[in-house]
């Protein structure tokens, strides 16, 4: 079994590593202090478990669960936290497990068996358990740093500041930012919550980044649309949003 | 708020209760011989029929109005007290005019005393409307001491959570547990401080110490704390003006070092410097303890409102208007600020 131990604390990592390896379970081993770190480190050496701790500067371990979802062979994630009401309450029945810190070694043991048992559909389907909380969580207070999506074999990561608008399309939604286009799979409904404060609903299925909206330009018919930051792009403002928008854009 | 939380805090009690219903026949029935032994003026035998139609009448609108507001109650408690004060009032009135003119056409003769129809009426409401008053009044008084007990129990818990912060503690633990075998030194001496933060945190009495005492405890918990976090973690004095024999309020400091660790150098990948400065000016003395945060991200969690309003609150306890906590929030550091007056110890015993 291949294992991930990702804390941003020193010491943490060091007792999670000679638990794992009094255990006698693991062949390799690695170790990330940050999300962005572990994510590499996944691409790099596809782990079949990955024992992640929740409260990370940056990245946070459920952020980074979610990411980890959208990798071709997703590991099976163990939460490992001090304490967080919050987030016990959110994966109560899901993840394979939580551990609270300091971990007991059999809790680990336990943990790690039932892991190792887990075959693709049971994992896939605890991925999807964890993907619903985290977004229902995202919705009452938490929001991701980045957006992923696969593409190819690698992970692709935007940071929510560089995304210029969402634009919904059939089954996926196009990630317009700086560097290009991405497509995912979130819900745009999902994603208007997550990032309320961050983005402005345009159109039934357009959602423009406040920091990248130009100007609202509107013409004699009474049609307006948004103008984007940085590039020529205009976005359609529905009539039924509009008011709306006339109003957030008058408080910027 | 839940419906049972509106029925647990409402201001009537719960008039459907067994025991409350006894408490209401009792009275009703000490009110009925005060009644009739008023009217009786002489031993002509009127007397005794005349106490039991009173009592039968009295029970009567004492039973009504208890199951009129034990009906009336769930809907009561949902609107606000003055409003349902006067409801209840309204009601109970209400309740004895109808069993008044009810009482009228059967048992005229044994009650009214030669009264005529609307004067019947009007006497007993008014009789109803002085009685229930005060004990409408009573009800109220009697909620609003329970909901101060309860408030002051709620706060004491909080001021013992806010300075024992869980995260802290068990993270601490694994610190500790990680230590043990590869830094056993190290470990011993994490406990020893831990022991310390705890030994001041627990003591319930003491009302003063030094600002010299103050600072080692935050030294202990930030060896702690740097234990864990390692180079992320640094920490600037700049306190040589401040008259370490200040006595200040225990745990005072400590708790802001921890929402700067918490809220500031946790959140931080690369980590940063905490920095504590202070000085004197006469006779006060100013405290800043400053950490770098993530830029914007206006959702400030609720943590550290729960130990700044604790330390708020004591320092309005102790000192009055005299001292005053500042919150500078800038984008990407939070400052914040504690005025106190400067005492010492002398200046404490020349009070006495």
């Amino acid at each position: 079994m291949k294992i991930l131990i990702v804390d941003d604390e020193q010491p943490a990592r060091v007792r999670m590593r000679r638990l794992v390896e009094e255990l006698n379970v693991a062949n390799a081993i690695h170790e990330a202090s940050t999300g962005m770190e572990a994510l590499r480190m996944c691409e790099k050496t596809s782990p079949d478990v990955v024992l992640l701790d929740i409260r990370m500067p940056g990245m946070t371990g459920l952020e980074l669960a979610r990411h980890l979802a959208n990798l071709e062979e997703a590991p099976a994630i163990i939460f490992t936290t001090a304490y967080d009401e919050y987030a016990l309450a959110a994966f109560e029945t899901h993840a394979v497990d939580y551990l609270l810190k300091p971990i007991r070694q059999e809790k680990l043991a336990k943990a790690l068996t039932a892991a190792k048992k887990l075959n693709r559909v049971q994992l896939q389907q605890i991925q999807q358990d964890i993907h619903a909380k985290a977004q229902h969580a995202a919705a009452t207070g938490g929001q991701r740093s980045h957006i992923s999506a696969r593409v190819g074999a690698e992970l692709r990561l935007v940071p929510i500041d560089d995304v210029r608008y969402f634009l919904a399309e059939d089954k996926y939604v196009t990630v317009q930012y700086t560097q290009g286009q991405l497509l995912i799979e979130d819900p745009l409904k999902s994603l208007a919550r997550e990032f309320a404060d961050r983005f402005l609903r345009a159109h039934r299925n357009a959602l423009v980044a406040l920091r990248y909206i130009a100007a609202l330009e509107c013409d004699n018919h009474g049609h307006c649309r948004i103008r984007i930051k940085g590039t020529d792009e205009l976005i359609d403002v529905s009539r039924r949003h509009l008011p709306f928008v006339r109003k957030i854009l008058k408080q910027l | 708020m839940s419906n049972k939380d509106t029925l647990q805090n409402c201001f009537l009690p719960d008039f459907c209760n067994l025991r409350m219903v006894f408490a209401v026949v009792i009275l009703a029935q000490l009110f009925a011989f005060v009644l009739a032994l008023m009217t009786i003026t002489s031993a002509d035998g009127v007397g005794w029929k005349y106490m039991s139609m009173v009592s039968l009448f009295v029970q009567w609108c004492a039973l009504g109005s208890c199951a009129s507001l034990c009906y009336a109650r769930r809907y009561l408690c949902q609107v606000a007290t003055l409003w349902a004060a006067v409801l209840s009032y309204l009601v109970i009135l209400l309740v004895v005019a109808v069993l008044s003119e009810i009482a009228f056409h059967l048992v005229y003769f044994e009650l009214a005393l030669g009264a005529k129809h609307a004067q019947f009426i009007l006497r007993n409401v008014v009789i109803s409307a002085l009685i229930t008053g005060p004990i409408l009044r009573y009800f109220y008084v009697q909620q609003a001491w329970e909901r101060n007990v309860k408030a002051e129990a709620q706060s004491r818990l909080q001021a013992l959570q806010a300075r024992i912060r869980p995260h802290f503690l068990f993270n601490s633990m694994n610190t500790i547990a990680s230590l043990i075998r590869t830094q056993p030194a190290q470990a011993e001496t994490a406990i020893e401080d831990l022991a310390d933060l705890f030994r001041v945190s627990l003591r319930e009495t003491q009302q003063f110490h030094t600002l010299a005492d103050e600072i080692e405890l935050c030294d202990r918990y930030l060896e702690i704390e740097k234990l864990r976090l390692g180079d992320r973690l640094n920490i600037k004095y700049d306190i040589d003006s401040l008259p370490k024999d200040a006595l200040i309020p225990p745990i005072l400091l400590q708790p802001l070092v921890e929402n700067a660790i918490y809220h500031g150098i946790e959140t931080l990948a690369e980590g940063g410097t905490i920095r504590v400065s202070g000085e004197q000016k006469k006779k006060t003395l100013h405290i800043r303890i400053e950490n770098p945060c993530l830029a914007q991200r206006p959702t400030a969690s609720t943590g550290h409102h729960m130990a700044q309003e604790n330390i708020r609150e004591r320092l309005l306890a102790m000192y009055d208007k005299r001292a005053a906590l500042h919150i500078e929030p800038y984008s990407d550091r939070y400052v914040i600020e504690i005025v106190l007056p400067y005492r010492n110890k002398l200046d404490e015993d020349s009070d006495r």
